[in-house]
């Protein structure tokens, strides 16, 4: 009786619970486009959740391939949900290459947003996670800086 | 006793499930992606992947019009597509087509600031949407009210690109990537026919670049389409076309400077990466009149539908 009670408690009361602290992320976006400053106009969101990294394997990681143009400045933003325990952050990959990161692992700081300023067009390949391979939610936004 | 706990365990589980998927879809916040777990180690094959994966931005409703804004292009209601076609179409393949072309001419008149004029394209737009049941994504009055304002221009921007966006994302969530490709070329093809135009009249080289660096871009736009073009003779027919654009590049050349890029914090401590490899494009004046008179012919023929 105690089992089915449980497993009751767990469907009625855990599970709901859990779908309402689901992030409000058009909230997130909007604010992070506001963050973004003036002069920008917003291209893209991603919306991330992450899990937190288990022991000895990778860092989980939430990719996107976009194209960039030659000529444009682009501005990528990254902000955690209040509910979030990891902070999030965006490394650029150019063929496999990284060209920039928002969070410089050696001096542990990190930034909100990143500026590229782009001269050639191309696929690149857009990584966030959360530092230390903390479990998070947040949103990444692309805007062009005009 | 037991079989009923469970039977009604598993109803609620669905119900909310069920519950979580379709308030996420109200408030246009999808449900999140799955993680990718990527070792360092294969950063370098992701180039790979990322041709076979999906590929952001391929088409954007407002890089090209802010280009032509850039270079001081004036406005051209003439290079719009009429409205009058969105009530004539009846298939869900035009319907899609038409739904991109009206999303870059609300980019174009958006970023120009012409408000005022967008309420057509919106309806338009709205009308298309409902029809391919993605209408929710469209906060139509919301649109119609910031566009009476200039002052609102940025949000108007936002909203109507995170429209496209969301429905772009919805699209390919729930197996309609057919859709979301048709979209998408929609988006393009419009996107290619004002920079084309407008490079005949002016001659930037900016404009010539990003025209030229398309030749880049229509592999891949091919390949969303590739899967979906046994589907019916229209799908085929479009693909065929996009094909025909493609070998109109095949005498342009892009090539690549390298050079190592400089990174910097500005004055309000933002990093700033400044990328110093370059591409270079090369295309003849006559490359580009062929490459202008293909794209301006297909873009009509999706808008007429013959």
């Amino acid at each position: 009786m105690k089992k089915r009670l449980l497993i009751l408690t767990i469907v009625l009361v855990i599970l709901p619970l859990m779908a309402s602290g689901q992030p409000a992320t058009d909230d997130l976006v909007s604010s992070c486009v506001l963050a973004a400053g003036e002069n920008t106009t917003y291209l893209k969101d991603f919306r991330i959740q992450l899990p937190k990294a288990s022991q000895d394997a990778a860092v989980p990681v939430y990719k996107a391939n976009m194209y960039l143009m030659k000529n444009m400045k682009y501005r990528f933003c990254v902000c955690d949900s209040p509910e979030s325990s990891g902070e999030l952050f965006i490394t650029i990959y150019d063929q496999g290459k990284e060209i920039i990161s928002s969070y410089n692992s050696s001096s542990a700081r990190k930034y909100s947003s990143v500026d590229f300023i782009c001269n050639k067009t191309g696929l690149y390949t857009l990584w966030y996670s959360f530092i230390g391979g903390e479990q998070g939610s947040g949103v990444g936004v692309v805007c062009m800086i005009r | 006793m037991t079989g009923t706990i469970i039977k009604i365990a598993t109803v609620i589980l669905l119900m909310s499930f069920c519950s979580c998927r379709n308030s996420s879809v109200r408030q246009g916040g999808l449900t999140f992606p799955v993680a990718d777990s990527v070792p360092a180690a294969e950063a370098e094959k992701l180039s790979e992947e990322a041709v076979a994966d999906i590929v952001q931005n391929i088409a954007s409703p407002v890089e090209i019009a802010a280009i032509l804004q850039s270079m001081q292009i004036p406005f051209s209601a003439g290079y719009l597509a009429s409205t009058q076609e969105a009530d004539r179409l009846t298939t869900n393949f035009r319907k899609a087509v038409m739904l991109g072309i009206y999303g870059a001419d609300l980019g174009y008149l958006n970023i120009y600031g012409k408000t005022g004029n967008s309420v057509d394209v919106l309806s338009a737009i709205k009308r298309l949407a409902d029809g391919l049941r993605v209408g929710q994504f469209f906060d139509f009055e919301t649109l119609k009210r910031l566009s009476t304002s200039k002052s609102n221009l940025d949000s108007l921007l936002f909203l109507s690109v995170n429209s496209y966006n969301q429905i772009d994302n919805y699209l390919r969530n729930n197996d309609r990537g057919s859709i979301s490709a048709l979209m998408i070329t929609g988006v393009w093809i419009e996107g290619q026919y004002l920079a084309t135009q407008v490079a005949l009249s002016h001659d930037d080289e900016i404009l010539r670049d990003r025209i030229g660096e398309q030749k880049i871009i229509l592999g891949d736009l091919l390949m969303l389409l590739r899967p979906y073009r046994g589907s019916s003779e229209e799908y085929g027919s479009l693909y065929d076309m996009m094909e025909q654009i493609r070998a109109k590049y095949a005498g342009v050349k892009v090539s690549y400077k390298l050079a190592e890029p400089e990174t910097r914090e500005d004055k309000d401590g933002r990093l700033v990466m400044v990328q110093n490899e370059e591409s270079i494009v090369e295309m003849t004046d006559d490359q580009l009149a062929e490459i202008a008179a293909l794209s301006k012919e297909v873009r009509n023929k999706l808008i007429s539908g013959n």
